[in-house]
């Protein structure tokens, strides 16, 4: 017998906000957060990417911890926002509460290893460094900041960990393994994976425009972005009140590519299949969907032909809000989850800005038209990621 | 009703012999610090290019899948699922090492392209065409018991009725010295650092050759005082099984002090007057090596012996029949897990 999976907490940081609030003031006013590079130290200025708006120091101030803590920047964006989630789910204390945090993560600590990498290999000055490089280091250091979690475990499936990260805290609840899971998942943005992704020539020089005919690549965006899950007992022992449920998801994989996706979109048109089918609801039943949508010509190509195949001629409205945090990689799965509750909670549909040309391929395009009212029971957001990690969540209104 | 789940197959390339058993009654042992994996001769499993596009930690997960699959006819499971501590550590630090002393101009996406973690369980998945689950745990000692739930859930759930789940971590010479500067390996009276790589096949149904049953898995993050009690007590409960039932209980000592202390301090509270088991002695210590040590634990239990080799105590001879192998692995006294494996029986 599976048992509702209830959301009753989100937090969230990117480059649209350091909050909930923020977040969902540049979402209805159609205010991208993504500018000239400002906190990477890099040579690549020419792209434009989606910084969170704060530097490190800042972020120890937002926290109360000392600027001196060894810390990554990817932990110090998942520490707001695990905090953010708790908070509105009313966890804190001693709750007596089995409590999992399952966050997702790749390049973990790889912003102080690229800077220190040298000295790593020849010298002991920054060995704390070396000890918090790896993905479980950064759960385990946002787990410890609200010392709450008796289960702690980190997901790296690229693009799609942090909604994978999801999956697994809905199984845990499912068989009542933990009483709460909070999951999501968390990324700042790199040298390493942004001259990865150079050299993959898939980053735009211009703001990225997802699904556009003219669309060149993706804006490298970073943040963190986590769901408070709980089982309807747990609801209602509580005394909370859910702010949607996570009803359907799905995770499969597209088998063909290390770094490209499938021409038919295989493996994204099983995971929205699927989550469908978890959620027991008709492809006509979906109100919105919160595409992956990185603005690459092989992703919105095949993402689109998916959602054409799973949908078929009345494709419901689709928008990529990747035009306003940037792709936030790992932690895109949670940002994207929250933003999507935004939606659902709010009944709006946020533009997927910088789109003018229809793609030739396509019968659908995305949404742009700011309307301030539109009414959404079910919405289904993608998350894909190399290697063809293709997760689907779908979420619903109680 | 909950399914059993069964492991079906296992096998491993690590720092005894390659994709066989010979660590029961013949076992490498090792003095240097710093061991890496006995590599199978790829030539007579894979054609060249393979060979060369793939790095070492890829063409050990790609074989063992291989083996498990061929020895199940499982050609293409429901679930791939891996764990892995630091996950592509050769191509990461390739591209890593290029950019911090070349800069950022001359970069080539080559090593990038197969940096992430997740490389190893898309390359199964792609090299089977199998569009089912897929999913990669990286966290710290535990993956692997992440993993291992991970598919124990869904099959006991019949969610899935087949698993493939790995365990794989390479360490290479520079890996090394940064994880030596950190206490973790390479200390002297440490034992020695190892490399895993072990793909077990599970399902959720009985079958001749299977090697086990995997009745439950359990981990705690920072447990307080009893928590490490409790869980032991709810997983036997969860079983059918009590303490007295259990033949053996394998720990993950590896020599060095701050981990086997913690070992020598809670085994007398949680499992008093319980013969111990050793694994790392053979395979070493790596972020997965826990993933060795169930592969060690399932041999056993399908052999119905523990060579002598195995026991902590000195004075224990080979033991003959084995019912149940009891797994208690921790990771800096932080993340703490068990694992119960039980003869198949039918």
């Amino acid at each position: 017998m599976q048992k509702d999976i209830f959301v009753t907490g989100m937090g969230i940081i990117s480059a649209t906000g350091i909050n909930r609030q923020e977040t969902l003031l540049a979402l209805r006013e159609a205010r991208t957060g993504i500018a000239p590079l400002r906190y990477l130290d890099t040579v690549h200025t020419e792209f434009p990417v989606g910084e969170v708006k704060r530097s490190n120091e800042e972020m120890c101030r937002m926290l109360h911890i000392p600027e001196t803590e060894i810390l990554t920047r990817t932990s110090l964006m998942g520490m707001l926002a695990v905090r953010e989630a708790l908070e509105q789910a009313s966890l804190h204390g001693k709750t007596g509460l089995r409590i999992a945090l399952v966050s997702g993560t790749t390049v973990g600590g790889m912003d102080k290893s690229e800077r220190h990498y040298l000295d790593y290999l020849e010298n002991d000055t920054k060995n704390a460094y070396i000890a918090i490089h790896d993905c479980g280091a950064c759960t385990e250091i946002i787990a410890d900041y609200s010392g709450l979690f008796s289960i702690t475990e980190t997901i790296s499936t690229a693009c799609s960990s942090a909604a994978n990260a999801i999956i697994t805290g809905a199984s845990l609840l499912q068989d009542g393994r933990t009483d709460v899971a909070i999951a999501g998942g968390c990324e700042c943005i790199t040298k390493f994976h942004l001259n990865g992704f150079n050299t993959l020539m898939i980053l735009d020089r211009d703001p990225c425009k997802p699904f556009d005919e003219h669309r060149a690549g993706l804006n490298l965006g970073e943040g963190a972005g986590y769901l408070v899950l709980e089982t309807g007992e747990s609801v209602r022992k509580r005394n909370v009140k859910p702010l949607c449920r996570l009803s359907g998801y799905a995770n499969t994989s597209d088998a063909f590519h290390q770094t490209a996706s499938s021409p038919n979109g295989e493996g994204a048109r099983l995971s929205m299949l699927k989550a469908l089918e978890k959620a027991q609801l008709n492809p006509g039943e979906i109100d919105y969907i919160n595409a992956h949508g990185t603005g690459t010509e092989n992703n919105d190509l095949t993402e689109g032909i998916a959602i054409q195949r799973v949908f078929g001629e009345k494709t419901p409205p689709v928008s990529s809000t990747k035009s306003f945090t940037g792709h936030t990689t790992s932690a895109a799965g949670g940002v994207e989850a929250v933003i999507s509750l935004l939606a659902l909670q709010h009944n709006f549909i946020p533009v997927n800005l910088n789109f003018s040309t229809p793609m030739s391929e396509l019968s659908f395009t995305p949404v742009t038209k700011k309307e301030t009212f539109v009414p959404l029971s079910h919405v289904l957001s993608n998350s894909f990621g190399f290697g063809g990690n293709d997760t689907s969540l779908i979420f619903s209104k109680t | 009703m909950a399914k059993e789940v069964y492991l079906w197959a296992t096998r491993q390339i690590s720092v005894q012999s390659p994709l066989r058993e010979d660590w029961m009654d013949d076992p490498l042992y090792y003095t240097e610090p710093y061991v890496r994996s006995i590599d199978p001769d790829y030539k007579q499993y894979f054609p060249p290019n393979t060979i060369r596009r793939l790095g070492k930690i890829l063409k050990r997960a790609l074989l063992t899948s291989h083996r498990v699959m061929e020895e199940t006819g499982v050609t293409h499971p429901d679930a791939i699922i891996t764990a892995t501590g630091l996950g592509c550590v050769e191509n990461t630090e390739i591209f890593l090492d290029a950019l911090v002393r070349e800069g950022e101009a001359l970069l080539k996406p080559t090593h990038f392209m197969q940096s992430t973690h997740n490389t190893i369980s898309s390359l199964i998945a792609i090299d089977v065409h199998c569009h089912g689950y897929n999913t990669t745990y990286a966290h710290k000692g535990i993956s692997f018991e992440c993993a291992l739930l991970d598919a124990f859930l869904q099959l006991k759930n019949e969610q899935i009725a087949t698993a493939l789940v790995g365990a794989h971590d390479e360490m290479t010479p520079n890996c090394f010295v940064l994880l030596k500067r950190t206490g973790y390996l390479g200390h002297s009276g440490n034992g020695f650092s190892g490399e895993t790589a072990v793909n077990m096949l599970l399902g959720g149904q009985w079958r001749e050759n299977a090697l086990c049953r995997l009745r439950e898995v359990a981990f705690l993050y920072r447990p307080g005082k009893g928590d490490l009690q409790q869980s032991l007590e709810h997983l036997l409960q969860q079983s059918h099984c009590c303490l007295e039932d259990i033949d053996a209980v394998m720990i993950g000592n590896n020599g060095r002090e701050e981990n086997d202390r913690i070992y020598r301090e809670n085994c007398p509270i949680l499992f008093p007057g319980k013969k111990l088991l050793r694994y790392k002695h053979l395979f070493g210590e790596s972020y997965t090596a826990s993933g060795l040590g169930v592969h060690a634990a399932a041999v056993c239990l399908r052999q119905q012996r523990i060579p002598a080799h195995l026991f902590i105590n000195a004075g224990n001879g080979e033991q003959q029949g084995v019912k149940h192998i009891l797994f208690y692995n921790q990771f800096e006294n932080k993340n703490h897990s068990f694992i119960l494996l039980s003869a198949c029986g039918k």
